[in-house]
């Protein structure tokens, strides 16, 4: 028996056999005792009314899944030699490690939201947490494969669950809505990237990235088979279907109805985890599967492509989420624009070895940014008064002062304003950008970071400046443990990655991919 | 090779006589005395009402959906079963915890009541 195997996948090891027994405790728990109109009767299912304890299991769980990857890390997989026999489906490496620590991250914040979110909103079914631990299996399963074969199964592991997981709201047509259309479009973008590898396939006759990349190399010799116009349509469909996961327009048209439809910590889930997953393999895949000097140049490769893709995100997503007059909706079309910063980074990787690195780091700020200005909206909203719109926000700075002003801090750091992350993450992607010389791209991308300032800041307007109508509904937040728990977690992330971002930074730096 | 699959063929050139026979005979030689009755579309019952598009209860979909899960498995166990001795006690380990992985899920369908029919 091979132990180097089993230690290095150890941290998605850990959070599967997590889940397999958050299942269990979740069917085989006591079930609670109903009260209301059925006072006396046992609820049937046995997970409904135990979001406490699930909560708490998954997110123990999610965040050992992060301490062990840190341990791995320290350790380093480059000690475990025996690893590489799981190659190329599933590279155990520095990149994996962060992105697996990450994704734990996430799930782990967003479970903790959904402690408090759906006991709130009279959503609380068991389901949730064990579909969220094995969507995070699959996630880190997904930044992990380095082969078509193993990065489609996990692409699934981790969408399944979180189709379902859209849809928790079951008798409410917009949650069915939202599953429904993010079901579609993203069996759809599955099968674009499907065969987008086929075709990869039937050129190089290789589904493993390095392969791919070696077959792409040969692109040109007198020896070589390859046919190039397959080669260019196959990493055309490819971007394409990635670009849907990542939400970049215009693969968006899904986003904003999704999220809004979805609850909250669902919302928070996909844009944080699901969304980082993707960009994993989209840099795994464009840097070490097409990573030739060719395929990798302005005018005949991808970054054309890319950066179209970040250009149209940050310009329309921009310009619609100040038009928004929902928050969930307003930061779903943030979180389109946010794609759209990072997919600069992406580009850099063509000419800068700071590409990969920045766009890490920018992934850790978003992450914690996002969950944070997520979880503060779940925050402010009770049972049958879900904060929405902006009117509802009106003066909560003078009534709630904690709960305005954690939001405040998490939506500065979407802004990326000094001294939060959110301003680091943006100065290196942009920097990263200069070194490669995309000077236009890092200008437009300035320019989007302004008028992204105005959404976020009217959310401020509203919450210290405005007076609420007479008569209208108040936002009155809620009380949960769980949720000051994570917006705890999440400012102090914020706050460290923007006082102190030397120590992140290098962990991105050294978590960086290196061609060929 | 045709010396092999010869009595086939001539099962095949039986067989197609037979069939065609006894298809085409009783057209032949069998009595007609057509009338409108007879000769109108077969139909019996009311005229069908109500919505076309009737619901089928999920109880359904859940048996097909557990149906093919375990189905499945078999598909993973025949390859296994093979290479038994090659694999040897690696193999078996492998085998073992997907196995119990499959057996966490029938208690979770169980315990959840996805196995019966009535409740």
């Amino acid at each position: 028996m091979n132990f180097d195997i089993l230690l290095a996948v150890s941290p998605i090891l850990a959070v599967a056999i997590g889940g397999l027994l958050l299942m269990l405790a979740e069917a085989f728990g006591k079930p609670m005792v109903l009260t209301g109109p059925q006072a006396g009767l046992v609820s049937t299912d046995a997970g409904a009314g135990r979001s406490d304890e699930l909560a708490l299991g998954s997110a123990v769980i999610l965040f050992a899944g992060a301490l062990i990857s840190v341990a791995l890390w320290k350790v380093g997989p480059e000690s475990l030699p025996g690893a590489a026999a799981l190659a190329p489906y599933l590279i155990i490496d520095r990149f994996t490690l962060f992105f697996c620590f990450l994704l734990c991250l996430g799930g782990g914040l967003a479970s903790l939201l959904a402690g408090g979110y759906l006991p709130e909103h009279n959503l609380d079914r068991g389901e949730f947490f064990p579909l969220l631990v094995f969507s995070t299996v699959g996630a880190m399963a997904v930044a992990a494969s380095g082969d078509f074969l193993s990065f489609f199964v996990a692409l699934e592991t981790m969408s399944l669950g979180v189709y379902c997981m859209i849809g928790l709201r079951r008798g409410n047509l917009r949650a069915s809505e939202a599953s429904l259309k993010y079901f579609l479009l993203g069996s759809f973008a599955a099968a674009l990237t499907l065969m987008g590898g086929a075709l990869l396939y039937g050129a190089t006759g290789h589904t493993d990235f390095v392969g791919i990349g070696q077959g792409i190399a040969t692109i040109g010799k007198s020896t070589s088979a390859v046919n190039a116009p397959l080669v260019l349509v196959a990493v055309a469909l490819v971007i394409a279907g990635l670009a849907f996961k990542i939400s970049a327009v215009p693969f968006h048209m899904w986003t904003p109805d999704a999220y809004e439809g979805a609850p909250t910590p669902t919302t928070t889930y996909m844009s944080v985890a699901v969304k980082s997953a993707a960009f994993a393999v989209l840099l795994r895949i464009l840097v070490i599967g097409f990573g030739d000097p060719r395929l990798a140049s302005w005018g005949t490769g991808w970054p054309t492509i890319v950066a179209w893709l970040s250009v149209l995100s940050m310009i329309v997503a921009n310009v619609i989420a100040g038009r928004q007059e929902s928050v969930k909706r307003m930061l779903a079309y943030s979180s389109i624009a946010h794609a759209g910063y990072t997919l600069i980074g992406v580009v850099a990787t063509m000419h800068s070895g700071q590409g990969t690195p920045s766009v890490l780091f920018y992934l850790l700020t978003y992450t914690v940014s996002t969950v944070g200005a997520f979880g503060a909206l779940i925050l402010c909203g009770r049972r049958g008064a879900e904060a929405v719109s902006y009117e509802d926000l009106a003066g909560l700075g003078k009534r709630h002062p904690a709960a305005a002003l954690a939001f405040s801090l998490f939506l500065l750091s979407l802004a990326g304003v000094p001294p939060t992350a959110g301003f680091f993450g943006k100065l290196y992607v942009f920097s990263a950008a200069v070194d490669s010389q995309l000077n236009v791209l890092v200008v437009i991308g300035l320019l989007n970071s302004v008028i992204g300032a105005y959404y976020y800041l009217r959310v401020m307007v509203y919450m210290y400046m405005r007076e609420p109508e007479p008569g209208a509904p108040l936002a009155t937040p809620m009380r949960s443990g769980f949720v000051v728990a994570a917006l705890i977690v999440a400012a102090v992330f914020v706050l460290v990655c923007g006082i102190l971002p030397n120590t992140s930074l290098d962990v991105a730096a050294a978590a960086g991919l290196s061609h060929g | 090779m045709l010396q092999t699959y010869l009595p086939m063929f001539v099962m095949f050139a039986i067989v197609l006589v037979i069939s065609s026979v006894m298809f085409f005979g009783g057209q032949l030689i069998g009595p007609k005395n057509p009338n409108p009755e007879k000769l109108s579309p077969f139909e019996c019952g009311n005229d069908s009402e109500g919505a076309k598009n009737t619901k089928l209860s999920v109880k359904f979909y859940l048996t097909a959906i557990l149906f093919v899960v375990f189905d499945i498995e078999v598909v993973f166990m025949y390859p296994w079963a093979t290479l038994f001795k090659t694999l040897g006690w690696n193999g078996f380990a492998t085998m073992f915890s997907f196995i119990v992985a499959l057996v966490v899920g029938l208690a979770y369908c169980w315990k959840k009541g996805a196995l019966e029919w009535e409740s």
